[in-house]
């Protein structure tokens, strides 16, 4: 039975490790959106700083530089978005598109010399009360400190909006642009910020996949997760608590229904694989049917052009 | 201290039009200021230089004899001048308190404190946490005179203001602007309501194509004087003359119109019967909110109720849509121009072919028809006098004026035989309201029939034949528009009784 359980702890602690990439990316993006842009570049952002991550590490053999790198690429590479959306005034739509394009294009060019090499260890937080606590051990401890912080994410992120002064600006810019403007708020700035902290929550996102969670570079290793996340910010109706639950839900139903076919159940493999989607997406939509409160979160410019009037 | 806000040479040029041509205006505290026009001649582009949002490309702003630098709205902040904008620039989904304190340089709690002096100083109460998106317009109104109150201001500029209220909300309005002026605060309001005017401010200024074309004190000025300096010409005096004869033909009979709502936000309609006759006016009275939308929709077909019987020319139309009522010579104009009689993206003939009728052959084996589309709508541009000829020009950018001509245009070439409007001249300015006034008028001699909804009492009593007022879904028996005063309308409007 004690086995068991701490089969139990492990599979939850693995759950946990594998929801980090959505929760740091959607909390970004969350912010992005909050302030009225919606950028659908999150996968290409992600890619480009998983790739940038990994060649840092390789390059400098130094993962501090490597982690704070890809948040960095992911800034600049956010930059060209809220150049083109904000300075440029194009659609959000297509300019996000082609961001998602262009990373995964540009990771996989910059990518091909990396290919292969294997990545290093990275740093777990308190490895002794891992082994030595049954069941909480493997939950609690034994991380990297990226999941500390991802799983922290969500909670900082509901108190900056709904407690500091600089989230009801944000929560304003993306309620009506030509309110906060007329207000003297720099609305463009505004959302020059909120673009680029999803940038680099994004680069984070793509270095934990390519650092942490499997240390190599593959090409297109992303595999879709930051559509996923795009999602999740969606059907979490812009909560950033939900974003934490839903990312979980989908992690964990990613994982459980790998060993669901590892063990064999006669259920068609195709449909295991849709499961972690369609769970996710009933989840979500069951805890936030709640109409007024929706409206109350969504962020109502979101992805309208905004131009100041001279 | 009293204030000085002194307006010099200010000229702004937008491609196309002049919105403001060396406008020059003085204004001192202790005085409310009226600044009239109809809708395009400047007022708006005035305030919004003098508020910041906009930099004027020549001229100077004198707050005290110190010449102000409004580059930005945080210059008129710093400078003490407040704004109420038309279109209410609040955050809908922020809670009160989040709108007043986002640009607040206190605490929270000290915040509180000096928005409760505010709410008992102004006899004011609003819920500082529910969301902004619960009030009502009045109250969102209050709101934004808070934030301004908030900052002591030395120039109160008001933006029409009036445009979204009720009577009696405007009331509470005026008192507190009267309170505001008798502290030292410089108010200027914008409006081209003249009667507002009058009762109101203590001297007005008068634009017109962006010019400034007079200023005088109020009580030198009466209604019809304002009227013609505004619109640059003399205005015709519309009077109909009302004429009931018994024996004309019922053209439009309503039987047994019951109306049950689920959505609390609509008005249950209970047991409505009139008629309208041939060559006739039926007006229909009431403070909005009442059931004239629930109405205006069924009569169009846009509700079908069960157990209603609608005659129209002699058949029962009770289970049409409206594209079959229209078939049948009915014609509508619904309150809302921008989303409900016209799509604003459309150009003006795609407008005009979405009223499309067998006969008029707009389509042909499922392809458009353009030419004759065309040919269609430049004969209701020139045939209403709507300002432009360019039937290719966006419907959004039409002035509400002109697109109310424009549906009323599109609706009336078929010469249908009854009309049904729903506030044909709401938010409109004096030119654009008197040219449709004369219009509806000359559909009853041309012995066709209207049913004018609406809720302007002045309207009514200038263009019905009979009036009945609705409140809260119930009509009133239907009176001759000779027997029927203001007064006795507002009484009906109410929920009281006359008899």
């Amino acid at each position: 039975m004690s086995l068991d359980i701490s089969f139990i702890g492990i599979l939850i602690g693995s759950i946990m490790a594998s929801s980090v990439p959505l929760i740091l990316a959607a909390s970004g993006e969350l912010i992005t959106e909050r302030s009225g842009v919606l950028n659908l570049g999150v996968e290409g952002m992600m890619i480009i700083g998983a790739i940038s991550g990994f060649a840092l590490m390789v390059i400098t053999d130094n993962l501090f530089i490597a982690i704070v790198g890809s948040m960095l690429s992911g800034v600049i590479i956010s930059l060209i978005f809220g150049f083109l959306t904000q300075s440029l005034l194009t659609n959000h739509v297509a300019t996000g598109l082609a961001l998602t394009i262009f990373g995964i294009g540009l990771s996989a060019m910059l990518g091909k010399n990396f290919v292969g090499i294997p990545g290093k260890e990275f740093p777990i937080l308190f490895s002794s009360l891992r082994e030595n606590i049954p069941f909480f051990g493997p939950i609690l401890f034994g991380h990297s400190i990226v999941l500390y912080f991802a799983f922290a994410l969500p909670f900082l992120t509901n108190y900056f909006l709904k407690k500091t002064k600089l989230g009801l600006i944000v929560r304003a810019v993306g309620d009506s642009p030509v309110s906060a403007s007329n207000q003297g708020i720099n609305v463009i700035l505004v959302r020059y910020c909120c673009i680029l902290y999803g940038g680099a929550m994004c680069g984070l996102a793509g270095a934990y996949l390519s650092l942490i969670y499997t240390p190599q570079w593959i090409e297109n290793m992303t595999a879709g997760r930051g559509w996923i996340a795009l999602a999740l910010v969606v059907f979490a109706t812009w909560s950033p608590i939900k974003v934490l639950i839903g990312a979980l839900i989908f992690g964990g139903i990613t994982i459980l229904q790998l060993h669901m076919q590892a063990i064999g159940f006669r259920i068609p493999v195709q449909f295991l694989s849709a499961l972690p989607y369609l769970m996710t997406i009933i989840v979500l939509v069951v805890i936030s049917r709640d109409s007024r409160k929706i409206k109350l979160n969504t962020p109502t410019s979101l992805g309208r052009i905004f131009y100041k009037e001279k | 201290m009293a204030t000085d806000l002194r307006i010099s040479n200010i000229s702004k040029i937008y491609p196309g039009c002049i919105a403001n041509d060396n406008v020059s205006l003085q204004f001192k505290s202790g005085k409310i200021y009226a600044l009239l026009g109809e809708n395009g001649a400047g007022k708006s582009t005035l305030v919004k230089i003098l508020s910041g949002v906009i930099s004027p490309d020549n001229g100077e702003v004198f707050l005290n004899e110190k010449n102000l630098k409004l580059s930005s709205p945080l210059d008129a902040k710093k400078n003490k001048i407040g704004m109420v904008f038309q279109h209410f620039n609040l955050f809908e989904t922020l809670s009160v308190f989040e709108n007043l304190s986002i640009d607040a340089t206190e605490d929270n709690k000290s915040l509180r404190l000096r928005i409760n002096e505010i709410f008992k100083k102004y006899n004011f109460s609003i819920d500082l946490d529910v969301p902004v998106l619960n009030l009502s317009a009045g109250q969102k109104q209050k709101v934004e005179i808070i934030r301004c109150l908030l900052r002591s201001p030395k120039v109160l500029i008001m933006d029409e203001p009036t445009s979204v209220l009720t009577e009696q909300e405007t009331e509470e309005l005026f008192i507190s602007l009267k309170k505001f002026c008798d502290e030292g605060i410089l108010i200027i309001y914008i409006t081209h309501k003249l009667k507002e005017v009058l009762s109101l401010c203590d001297e007005v200024a008068v634009m017109r194509k962006g010019k400034v074309v007079s200023v005088s004190q109020t009580q030198n000025e009466k209604v019809e004087t304002l009227a013609n300096k505004m619109v640059g010409q003399k205005l015709a005096k519309i009077k109909k003359k009302i004429n009931i004869s018994k024996n004309k033909d019922e053209i439009f009979k309503v039987k047994h119109l019951n109306f049950y709502s689920d959505d609390p936000f609509e008005t249950n309609l209970v047991n409505l019967n009139f008629s309208v006759k041939k060559g006739e006016c039926l007006g229909i009275a009431g403070i909005s909110g009442n059931g004239q939308n629930e109405l205006f929709q069924i009569l169009s077909g846009e509700i079908i109720t069960p157990n209603t019987s609608i005659i129209f020319r002699n058949k029962e139309i009770a289970k049409l849509n409206p594209k079959q009522r229209r078939e049948y010579l009915m014609a509508f104009s619904p309150e809302d121009r921008i989303s409900q009689a016209a799509v604003p993206e459309l150009k003006i003939y795609e407008n005009v072919a979405l009223n499309n009728f067998k006969a008029s052959n707009f389509f042909e084996k499922g392809l458009v028809n353009e030419r004759k589309i065309k040919d269609h709508s430049k004969k209701i541009l020139s045939d209403f006098s709507v300002n432009t000829d360019n039937v290719e020009l966006k419907s959004q950018f039409l002035s509400g004026g002109n697109l109310q001509k424009l549906i009323l245009g599109r609706e009336l070439i078929t010469a249908p035989e009854l009309l049904i409007c729903y506030n044909p001249t709401w938010g409109l300015d004096v030119g654009a309201i008197n040219y449709i006034h004369e219009t509806l008028i000359k559909i009853n001699d041309q012995e066709k029939s209207t049913i004018l909804i609406s809720t302007d009492t002045e309207e009514l009593l200038k263009l019905s034949d009979r009036i009945a007022v609705i409140y809260k879904g119930k009509l009133s028996k239907i009176m001759s528009s000779g027997e029927v005063t203001p007064e006795k309308l507002g009484v009906l409007m109410g929920g009281g009784s006359i008899d």
